[in-house]
């Protein structure tokens, strides 16, 4: 598997010098398979420059097909879709996969975003590729062009986000964006067997501990938070994910610094830490 | 009064090294009458900082009052609002201005802060907030403000607005497409209309009548911010998106007699280095054509004092 970092901010696009280096787009990462089939995690605005990318093969001849995961449908999760430009291509063919327990709940939900009053396209029916919206069920493994995917629900503030476990040839990729723990006791014992041996995990690393004090009830985690799930689950690398908008790079620098720290002193020595920025790449 | 630029992006934000100078936040500009309470104009990201900043005031203390006018509702000029911090201070006055729509405007305000897209509903955002419908030609007083405001060419109708306080005049045209090739209203445009047919007589009517008002609003302004989101070759390819380009804006600022003529809702893959030859060359336009106004082009930050100050 291949993963590209498009996004890796949260809740709302963070421009300005100070982000350059690790990014200022919302939540977007992309994997491919070891046999070349794609899949897109999440539709923030890194979504646009993915599908601008995309545009130079076989999306650009409406001959592309992906599958598209959603943790979530905040904003920050979604508001990429209008300008991602291989919707507009008759011929590709998207699957998508996301919460709201049914299909035509999700596809409501994403229609909504389309509203007159706030989308120029009006409605989804103006797509000219196939999207195809299904519900995922949190425990049933189901197919993503060759890849095992399996979902679980963690606490996202009032509400829930999808964690994704990908598994192509005994190797395992876990995106967990969003995840807010009920408790200051950290990680559950589900959560831990859910991340279990990954060969990467993606955690959310939203805030410094001290930040997080204040606002825990918006439903996200610190590094902290990460370096103990990754640590019980004995993950080979962890991701950090999702920085907070007022976070400048050396605040993030800073929040990276202080998980390898927080790894370290939970017996993580060995986990491999990765900072995501928007860019980057990483193979497994 | 002072005019500050704090979103200067069509569409969608564009974080990235290409845009470190303009900047890449959505629409949002300030206007402060001297000593007076700020008037903001529409609400995409760039409200963000924006707010920030006036919690070094009143706000702080919930005893700011503020007045946004939103020129429509499309994303890139609302989607700041669920981060503008003043909203979540008990005592803050909020006054939201924008078109009337079918639905109560605080409907369609509260579509954004509602699950499953956003944690904090529009009713539990402390301030006090009050949605005051606008209609095409009114004039209505903020503070000593007087704002006036006129109908653009826009998928789903975007409006226009003049500001006069401190004897100066600020007037802001975002977003609109020129008033020749298509009229933009509630119906979606699939493909591009063919620009070679002459328009049916009554629709260039209509557009010209809303040219008219738009060159009417403008008229002597010392400011006058527009949307010049395309060049003139990709207004050609795509005349239905409901954006315009330099020529455009310079022609309506030559018949206006404005002193000073804005481009703003930059493309969001224009990168700097494009806006600064896109500014240098409408610089020479301007220069060889004679006209009276200045040309300048909007980045984040960008600071204009009018009038009294």
């Amino acid at each position: 598997m291949k993963i590209r970092f498009w996004g890796v901010r949260g809740s709302i696009p963070s421009p300005g010098p100070d982000t350059n280096r690790y990014g200022g787009n919302t939540s977007c990462v992309a994997v491919e398979s070891a046999a070349g089939a794609l899949v897109i995690i999440d539709m923030g605005t890194g979504l646009m420059h993915l599908g601008n990318a995309l545009m130079a093969g076989a999306f650009g001849k409406g001959k592309g097909k992906a599958t598209i995961l959603l943790s979530h449908t905040h904003w920050d999760h979604i508001q990429g879709l209008g300008f991602f430009a291989p919707v507009f291509v008759c011929g590709n063919e998207f699957t998508v996969w996301g919460p709201g327990g049914s299909p035509e709940v999700l596809e409501d939900i994403l229609e909504g975003q389309m509203d007159p009053n706030f989308s120029p396209l009006q409605t989804l029916k103006n797509f000219s590729a196939t999207f195809d919206v299904r519900a995922t069920q949190c425990g049933v493994p189901f197919d993503a062009g060759g890849l095992r995917v399996t979902a679980r629900e963690h606490p996202h503030g009032a509400t829930t986000a999808l964690a994704f476990r990908i598994e192509e040839n005994g190797r395992s990729f876990v995106y967990a964006s969003d995840v807010g723990q009920p408790t200051e006791s950290g990680p559950t014992p589900e959560a831990i067997a859910f991340f279990k041996n990954a060969d990467v995990l993606l955690h959310d690393t939203t805030y410094h501990p001290e930040d997080q004090a204040t606002r825990r009830n918006r439903g996200f985690s610190s590094y902290e938070d990460a370096a103990a799930a990754a640590a019980a689950a004995k993950v080979k690398r962890l991701v950090t994910f999702h920085y907070d908008q007022d976070y400048t790079d050396d605040d993030v620098d800073a929040v990276i610094a202080s998980c390898r720290k927080a790894l370290d002193a939970r017996g993580g020595k060995a986990i491999e830490l990765v900072p995501a920025r928007e860019g980057d790449t990483l193979e497994i | 009064m002072k005019v500050r630029f704090w979103g200067v992006r069509g569409s969608i934000p564009v974080p990235g090294r290409a845009t470190n100078r303009y900047g890449g936040n959505t629409s949002c500009v300030e206007v402060r009458p001297k000593g007076g309470d700020p008037i903001i104009i529409d609400a995409g990201t760039g409200i963000r900082r924006l707010g920030k900043s006036l919690m070094e005031e009143a706000f702080r203390d919930g005893k700011g009052t503020a007045s946004i006018l939103i020129s429509h509702t499309h994303w890139d000029h609302v989607q700041g609002l669920p981060f503008f911090s003043p909203m979540y201070r008990a005592g803050n006055q909020v006054h939201i201005f924008a078109q009337q729509r079918d639905t109560h405007l605080e409907a369609v305000f509260s579509a954004q802060n509602r699950a499953p897209y956003f944690p904090v509903p529009l009713s539990a955002m402390q301030a006090d907030m009050s949605f005051h419908e606008v209609v095409e030609g009114e004039s209505f007083r903020i503070g000593r403000a007087k704002v006036t405001c006129t109908r653009l060419n826009h998928p789903w109708i975007a409006i226009a607005y003049r500001i006069e306080v401190d004897r100066a005049v600020v007037v802001y045209c975002a977003d609109t497409a020129p008033f020749t090739d298509v009229l933009l209203g509630r119906e979606f445009v699939h493909q591009a209309p063919s620009l070679d047919q002459p328009l049916p007589p009554a629709v260039a009517a209509e557009l010209a009548q809303m040219r008219a008002g738009v060159v009417a609003l403008a008229k002597d302004a010392d400011l006058l911010i527009y949307d010049t989101q395309f060049t003139k070759a990709e207004h050609l390819a795509r005349p239905h998106w409901g954006h315009s380009h330099p020529d455009d804006a310079i022609a309506i600022a030559r018949e206006a007699n404005v002193k000073r003529l804005c481009l703003y809702h930059h493309a969001p893959l224009r990168s700097d280095d494009e806006n600064d030859k896109i500014l240098a060359t409408y610089r020479e336009v301007v220069r060889a054509q004679h006209d009276k106004f200045d040309l300048v082009s909007a980045y984040e930050g960008l600071e204009i004092p009018l009038g009294d100050e």
